[in-house]
């Protein structure tokens, strides 16, 4: 059964009358931006995920997967640019199946834009799609409230003034891959130093007609983590306790089934952590 | 319409710069605890302090203020118990664990408050509610007591120094003033006397009294085992044991045990102590908080 | 107001944290002279010396307004240099308090200075800084000042305050946007909380690691520590950190970099 559960939305919305905060969702303050050339379009975006001023994610992936030639950048709540893009991705294949023919970005933009107009901004999803289809490259953008435009360059999101100033000063009509590559890349760059809601590194998304489509993940890594001078390993038995227990594997095989993994990467999947 | 007047026939920039008295103010060579307050240039001043630094009627004020929060002092037959918490909080924020919520109030006692066996003569004054509110006015009442000291040759009574605090309250009712002080002291005329006045004005004489949020809590162990014949010792292990059984259910109170006796001669500090072990030697050696388990 | 005050209409109620607040609704006003221009910063004492540290960002909302705005001022000194001054004072909150504050204890401090003919004390430095605070108890300063320098026995000294003048001398403190990221780091490293010694024994006879004051390095690494963390985690934080060091040889100033997004 697709769509929402609003079994909570009275009892939550009698307890925000009340003075009760809502529950903060993690919003991507965001730079995204896009801009076509001949031949192709380019997506970008910052990395950086914020909770009121605290940086939630220092690399979150802000380019979503919608079809192998349709990508979407998405800003404002992360959560719905997440599922909105899944939803729409799953049609969009479902769609490409029935049909027999490769899915058209207008068709995406469009699935879009009526999905996040039924549910009238209430889904905070920004977004920039972007692809190449039978018809040629597409560039749209879609607001949450569900109006869109077609542009040859776009920006989104808290940065998106920092970013559009880049395109403003140095777009050009004949761009070619590289330089499409490196504006969308600066736009990037002047908002992750100009707009606090943006930050961390630049993550590039290259879609080219007969060509397989590139994610270029960390393209440029401005913001690397400052080392830390002092020492802050503690020794053991600093930390002061009541009582231990130890529970052994032996006991634990009682009620669960213990197989034990390899150190080898491929079967454990390895968490990103900082060095 | 007088306002209205008043408003436009100034001059546009009368008030640019330090007007004269405020130059004065600041070649004055002693620091002025004075009674004048620089006020916001709008009609209601109370409503608008409440919007900006009420954390309870408007919890994302943009401006959290320091308060402080359980404290307690009662009378019995060797003088007067005067215990507190050390913790201040300003919103879900905890400010500080180090607050020194007993304020001696004096001229003698001025100065360092380091731990002595010997009295130290002049009253005591405890701090709950706002911070900033008990400490400066606090410190006006030492130097008003100090005043009176001078011109009669003796030392205030505990009386008459509550009732200055008290009128003074009174007079900033509505200002948005918030503070709960207990006030201890011991003069040849009236014994140990104990005074509670906050800053609705109201003036309180009494044997017993627990101010702040926590009170409750230390008023729950003080009824039951207070009596007025407690030995200086027992006195002394009630004390901590209420404000203990406050900083422990109690989420705004917590930090360090501040501990005084005050005494004919004056008052003494008896320590102020961390309140962990205390409440874990509490528990594992009188057998007390058995709802706090260590077990696994 | 909460704590005190509020007790006996919060007892009647059944504890649901949002009772409470159901009778209140927020007022809204149309005088609102306040700006948080964002920043943080910290202040540490050593038994010979005082560090206070800021950040030199300066934001409103999503913006940054400069990149170097400094919020560690040398109290009492000459105007441009800053000559002569032995105080230390760091303001967070809205700068235009924050600079107005400032101007004010300069200028009393120096009053002080061409009136007695001596420097003033930073005990009295920091009472004097209580009242002036507490003289717009009314309409407050939006601003949490930090006061530091050597007191009469050469020893580091460091003051903290609220917007509306209650004061505590301590050993370290942070203030501003990431005081609650920086606070627990220097609980932990400067005043040994959670931190019991290893084998000093068993359960309660387990002995807490005793406090003592650090030497000016490891005070200094510290700090720096403390804002690459925070500017990692807080977006209000960044661009440069502005060190002031108050020793017997007088006050010097040291800047770093530190991350610019």
């Amino acid at each position: 059964m697709p769509g929402f559960d609003f079994s909570n939305f009275n009892r939550n919305s009698a307890l925000h009358a009340r003075g009760v905060p809502l529950p903060k969702a993690t919003s991507t303050g965001t730079t995204i931006v896009g801009c076509v050339y001949d031949g192709g379009v380019v997506i970008a975006a910052d990395t950086r995920a914020t909770s009121g001023p605290i940086v939630a994610d220092k690399n979150c992936e802000k380019l979503h997967y919608i079809a192998p030639k349709i990508w979407c950048a998405g800003a404002g709540t992360a959560a719905d640019t997440e599922f909105t893009t899944a939803l729409i991705s799953s049609n969009v294949e479902l769609h490409s199946l029935s049909t027999g023919r490769d899915p058209r970005v207008i068709t995406c933009m469009t699935m879009l834009k009526q999905h996040l107009f039924r549910y009238q901004g209430h889904i905070g999803a920004y977004l920039v799609v972007a692809g190449v289809d039978p018809t040629g490259v597409g560039l749209y953008t879609v607001h949450a409230h569900g109006s869109t435009d077609k542009l040859p360059y776009v920006t989104m999101g808290s940065g998106s003034l920092a970013a559009m100033s880049v395109f403003e000063s140095m777009w050009q009509p004949d761009l070619d891959k590289d330089g499409a590559i490196e504006l969308c890349s600066e736009a990037i760059k002047a908002g992750i130093f100009n707009d606090l809601g943006s930050g961390s590194n630049v993550d590039v998304c290259v879609i080219q007609k007969d060509k397989p489509t590139q994610l270029l993940r960390n393209y440029e890594k401005p913001n690397e983590r400052g080392h830390k001078e002092r020492n802050y390993r503690f020794p053991r038995g600093t930390t002061a306790w009541l009582n231990q227990k130890i529970i052994s594997k032996e006991d634990m095989k009682k009620y669960v089934t213990i197989e034990t993994l390899s150190g080898d990467d491929s079967l454990a999947e390895r968490m990103e952590v900082d060095s | 319409m007088d306002k209205l007047v008043s408003q436009y026939s100034r001059s546009a920039h009368q008030n640019e710069f330090y007007s004269e008295q405020e130059q004065q103010e600041l070649s004055e060579s002693l620091p002025p605890l004075s009674l004048k307050f620089s006020m916001p240039p709008v009609d209601n001043s109370a409503s608008f302090l409440r919007a900006m630094t009420d954390d309870h009627s408007n919890p994302s004020c943009p401006i959290k203020l320091a308060h402080g929060t359980t404290t307690l002092a009662f009378r019995f037959q060797g003088g007067i118990i005067v215990c507190t918490d050390s913790r201040a909080t300003a919103g879900n924020w905890i400010a500080s664990q180090t607050v020194k919520k007993v304020i001696p109030v004096s001229r003698l006692s001025r100065g360092e408050d380091k731990p002595s066996k010997d009295p130290t003569p002049g009253l005591l004054g405890t701090m709950a509610g706002g911070a900033a509110d008990c400490q400066y006015w606090l410190r006006y009442l030492s130097q008003q007591c100090t005043l009176h000291e001078i011109r009669h040759k003796r030392r205030i009574t505990v009386a008459a120094a509550s009732k200055i605090l008290a009128n003074l309250t009174y007079a900033y009712k509505g200002y948005g003033l918030s503070m709960g002080t207990m006030l201890a002291g011991v003069t040849p005329q009236e014994g140990p006397a104990l005074y509670y006045i906050d800053s609705d004005g109201t003036r309180l004489p009494g044997n017993l009294f627990c101010v702040g949020s926590g009170q409750t809590f230390a008023y729950g162990v003080l009824d039951a085992n207070y009596k007025y014949e407690l030995t200086e010792q027992e006195a002394l292990d009630l004390g901590r044991r209420a404000i203990l059984a406050a900083m422990h259910r109690d989420a705004y109170s917590g930090g360090f045990i501040n501990l005084y006796h005050v005494k004919e001669e004056g008052w003494v500090h008896h320590g102020f102590d961390d309140m962990n072990p205390i409440f874990w030697k509490t528990k594992l050696d009188r057998g007390e908080f058995s709802n706090v388990t260590s077990e696994l | 107001m909460a704590s005190l005050l509020d007790h006996s209409a919060r007892g009647e109620t059944v504890g649901y944290s949002f009772s409470q607040a159901a009778a209140a609704p927020v007022k809204q006003h149309g005088f609102y002279p306040y700006t948080d221009n964002g920043g943080s910063t910290l202040g540490i004492t050593g038994s010979d010396f005082a560090i206070l540290a800021g950040d030199t960002r300066s934001t409103s909302g999503y913006n940054i307004n400069s990149r170097m705005v400094p919020k560690v001022f040398k109290i009492g000194g000459d105007a441009e240099t800053g000559e002569g001054a032995h105080i230390i004072l760091s303001v967070v909150g809205f700068a235009a308090d924050g600079n107005a504050l400032k101007e004010r204890l300069d200028s009393i401090v120096k009053m002080y200075r061409y009136q007695h003919g001596k420097r003033m004390s930073v005990s009295a430095c920091a009472q004097r800084l209580s009242t002036i605070l507490y003289q717009k108890r009314f309409f407050p300063y939006y601003v949490t000042a930090i006061l530091a320098g050597l007191d009469e026995e050469g020893k580091g000294a460091l003051y903290s305050y609220d917007p509306v003048g209650s004061y505590e001398r301590e050993q370290c403190r942070a203030a501003g946007a990431a005081a609650s990221l920086i606070m627990p780091f220097l609980d932990n490293q400067v005043n040994f909380k959670n931190q019991y010694i290893p084998g000093s024994g068993e359960g309660h006879a387990l002995e807490a690691k005793k406090p003592e004051p650090l030497p000016q390095d490891h005070v200094k690494q510290l700090v720096r520590d403390a804002f690459t963390s925070a500017v990692e985690r807080h977006i209000e934080v960044g661009d440069n950190l502005q060190m002031l060091i108050a020793t017997k040889d007088g006050i010097q100033e040291v800047f770093h970099p530190l991350k610019k997004d």
